[in-house]
């Protein structure tokens, strides 16, 4: 489904129906999904459609751009050692349009995966986050693509204790996820620097090679940035 | 008047032209001393302090400079000397002092306002009883739009020294609901299925946890406190949409909300009819009660 299409075009595949057709000179963009209908009036005759993952914290509104994921159980790392572990994230899926120029332009967003938000650390200066549960894995997940992803997460523990990891959360702007045909795969590394404060950031190269770059919301947005980490100062 | 006399005059004359024109030039000189460094002091500070405070600092820096130089520069050219000033001035800001005092007493209170900040532009808040979204806060005064749609100007002195209630200064906030059931429904699974309900709505948090539990055995049901947290920007809507989906999916699973009901003992048997349905006859007595 990650892939490049050319108008007019239609996919059908579990309970997702995504059609672009030409109607009086102009392209129709239209998205079903769980019996909820997106109609769009595209005014361009020669546009080429976009359809990939994008950062998971769009849907249902982007209150955040913080992603947090709940370990099921909990995970120890010995003192300064360096693991790996992997995680799955949910997927939310966007579809670009572009122009001739190639300027993308984000025209939907859908999931197909639950969405649920929460609190990191206090009232006052805490995190609001979209929140994701996910098991603990020592290898690569294999998920449904189309549902989740698989985070490769690197941890790194500075300090001279055993540390006790309960949870993680991402900035989702300084994510960078790369796909193939039945791959989705982001890579982050953990610096645990004390007990109730660690540091996140990405990696910027794929797992493999022959994997392609998602389009990020952020480039689509111009939105700027000064940095991709982030930094969990209430607690792991 | 020959020429002699304006000979004589000319140089009376010339000094106080100097005198003018040096007054202007450090007038002209001091803003724009004071303009160039606020613009630059605006540059280099723009990333550092927020737009309120800068605003209020660049002001006190561009009038503190020229008040510097009329005090310094000027007053010695006019042969003015400030001590004096002082006497003629105490009495003038006595008279001032009195005739001003709520409007510097608003000011002052502007000045701890953006300090101190409580509110900020954009804030809903509760203010001397106008509820509503604070639209501006100035030196003298702080601006509500009311939930109503009203324009409210609270003076700062007010809203400085009364309670101040910002419904958005956290990031999250709860709402409560309290749902009546039967006594012979079963008060466990209506738990249950409130719970499936919450952890299906998205802007429910799972932290803080919410909280569903038997609060109170009341006169006709058995009441379910119902605590919800949810981000404060999404509060409102959640709170006016929750109740009836809960309700009904109450309801859906044979749980009802009770009406208001009261047994009555009557002392002694009661004399009743029952009357046919179809003749309105009474056909049998029996005795109720």
């Amino acid at each position: 489904m990650f892939d490049r299409y050319t108008p007019p075009f239609t996919i059908e595949t579990e309970n997702i129906s995504i059609s672009v057709e030409e109607e009086n000179g102009n392209l129709v963009y239209r998205r079903d999904l769980n019996g909820d209908r997106i109609e769009k009036i595209i005014l361009h005759k020669y546009g080429e459609f976009l359809i990939n993952p994008i950062e998971p914290v769009n849907i249902p509104r982007a209150l955040s751009s913080f992603l947090l994921i709940d370990f099921r159980r909990p995970a120890m790392v010995a003192p300064d050692d360096r693991q790996t572990i992997h995680l799955k994230f949910p997927v939310e899926i966007g579809i670009f349009v572009s122009g001739r120029e190639s300027d993308h332009e984000l025209i939907d967003i859908f999931t197909l995966t639950g969405s649920k938000f929460t609190l990191y650390g206090n009232p006052t200066r805490g995190l609001i986050c979209k929140y994701w549960q996910s098991d603990v894995h020592s290898s690569y997940t294999h998920p449904d693509i189309l549902h989740e992803g698989d985070l490769e997460l690197e941890i790194i523990n500075d300090t001279n204790n055993w540390m006790e990891l309960t949870q993680a959360v991402f900035n989702a702007y300084g994510m960078k996820m790369y796909y193939g045909s039945d791959r989705l795969s982001m890579k982050a590394q953990m610096r645990i620097i004390s007990k109730s404060l660690a540091e996140i950031d990405f990696m910027t190269f794929p797992l493999a090679p022959g994997f392609l770059r998602s389009m990020e919301l952020y480039t689509s947005r111009k939105i700027l940035l000064s940095s991709t980490k982030s930094i969990m100062e209430f607690g792991l | 008047m020959n020429v002699t006399d304006i000979m004589v005059w000319i140089p009376a004359l010339s000094d106080t032209i100097l005198k003018g024109a040096g007054v202007i030039f450090i007038l002209i000189a001091s803003v724009v001393v004071g303009k160039g460094l606020t613009i630059y002091l605006r540059r280099y500070f723009k990333d550092r302090v927020d737009k309120d405070h800068l605003n209020i600092l660049m002001k006190v820096i561009y009038y503190g400079i020229i008040t510097l130089a009329v005090l310094v520069f000027i007053f010695p050219i006019l042969d003015i000397e400030a001590s004096s000033l002082l006497v003629a001035g105490g009495v003038v800001g006595i008279v001032i002092g009195f005739a001003s005092q709520s409007i510097v007493g608003n000011f002052i209170s502007g000045l701890f306002l953006m300090t101190e900040r409580p509110i900020t532009i954009g804030d809903q808040v509760n203010i001397s009883d106008n509820a509503g979204y604070v639209e501006d806060i100035n030196m003298i005064s702080t601006v509500i739009r009311t939930y109503d749609g009203l324009y409210v100007r609270v003076p700062n002195e007010i809203v400085f020294t009364t309670n101040i209630t910002n419904y958005v200064a956290n990031m999250v906030r709860r709402f409560d609901y309290v749902v009546g059931i039967r006594y012979e429904d079963d008060a466990e699974r209506a738990i249950d299925i409130i719970q499936e309900i919450l952890d299906r709505e998205p802007f429910v948090l799972r932290n803080p946890p919410a909280g569903i539990f038997v609060d109170k055995l009341g006169d006709n049901s058995v009441n379910i406190l119902v605590r919800i947290w949810a981000p404060v920007s999404e509060w409102y809507e959640l709170k006016t949409r929750m109740l009836w989906i809960i309700k009904k999916a109450l309801g859906e699973n044979g749980i009802e909300i009770p009406f208001p009901q009261r047994t009555v003992w009557f002392a002694s048997e009661l004399q009743t009819k029952r009357i046919s349905p179809a003749e309105n006859e009474p056909i049998e007595n029996e005795g109720t009660n």
